[in-house]
């Protein structure tokens, strides 16, 4: 693993460059479905596109402003006792399970110190993700109890969820 | 080993702990819904890793490094991820650099543990009268 000279300031601009630019004008909006977010002078990428993928009204909505808020919390944590900071520390998913379930996969074999942080980072963001569009199909029937076909009715909506269809069966009927 | 895949599971208590956090409290997953909830993550993880094993054979690297996983995320059209995970890296780098300053000190006294609490109290006795000076 390499060392990193750079002080931290330098880096933390090198690596949020891209996100910086993207910081500076972040207003995702729903503007027919058009996301404005930019990517530096790139071509238009917009990272953000995904957000709210197969939802409308005030669901797509609901997933917009969260990651809005996500997007507002980087973008605040120059300074010290930021969100962020104790994230890596108090990460919730423990780091050793992670790494009993990516080494399942045989071809996985050395994994660097910050790999299984950044997963139960991401894997807490899709976790909640989730949970968000699971609630949205409840609540749309008006219960509070999230079923396993909400869940299953959810992924439907977006194809990013394309690689679940062995996990999870579709179609399950509503209790 | 193909076993062992059903095993590694998450802690449900680390999950509902995820889940509470955005759900309103008067919601709820059925139990059926929240070990469903686990497994579709540990599929996440697993196809992201595999994913990013390969970025890694890509750049003919034997370990899985940020880069590798940050990636891995773009490639599977997880583009919104990828500042938050870099926001994360930042930190945790900074982070890491403070425990080397701080670890190397400590070791490079060369003194034990009981003349290092020896001075500790010096110290603060030394403090201590000059409060009581003032």
């Amino acid at each position: 693993m390499e060392r990193v000279e750079m002080s931290n300031e330098d880096e933390e601009e090198m690596l949020l460059k891209q996100g910086k630019d993207e910081g500076e004008q972040i207003d995702i909006q729903n503007n027919d479905g058009v996301d404005t977010l930019k990517e530096g002078d790139d071509e238009d990428f917009d990272v953000f596109r995904n957000v709210g993928q197969g939802l409308t009204g005030q669901y797509r909505e609901m997933l917009i402003q969260y990651w809005q808020e996500l997007i507002n919390e980087i973008e605040s944590t120059n300074e010290p006792n930021s969100k962020f900071q104790d994230d890596f520390k108090s990460h919730s998913l423990p780091l050793a399970r992670i790494k009993k379930v990516m080494k399942t996969d045989e071809d996985v074999r050395m994994i660097s110190a910050e790999a299984p942080i950044l997963f139960a980072k991401a894997c807490e963001i899709f976790i909640t993700e989730l949970t968000m569009r699971a609630w949205c199909v409840a609540e749309s029937s008006k219960r509070r109890t999230l079923q396993k076909a909400d869940i299953a009715e959810a992924l439907q909506k977006s194809d990013m969820f394309d690689f679940l269809i062995d996990i999870i069966p579709r179609n399950l009927p509503q209790q | 080993m193909a076993g062992e895949m059903e095993d590694v599971t998450l802690p449900r208590a680390t999950v509902q702990k995820i889940i509470s956090e955005i759900l309103d409290p008067e919601f709820s997953f059925s139990k059926e819904a929240r070990d469903m909830l686990i497994k579709s993550g540990i599929e996440f993880i697993m196809m992201l890793s595999s994913m990013a094993s390969e970025m890694a054979e890509n750049e003919a690297k034997k370990t899985i490094a940020s880069e590798h996983v940050i990636q891995a995320l773009q490639e599977l059209e997880f583009n919104e991820f990828v500042p938050f995970l870099q926001k994360i890296l930042v930190e945790f780098k900074g982070s890491q650099k403070v425990k080397e300053r701080r670890d190397s000190k400590f070791k490079n006294s060369g003194l034990s543990e009981e003349e290092l609490l020896r001075q500790q109290e010096e110290l603060f006795r030394q403090s201590r009268s000059k409060l009581n000076q003032k």
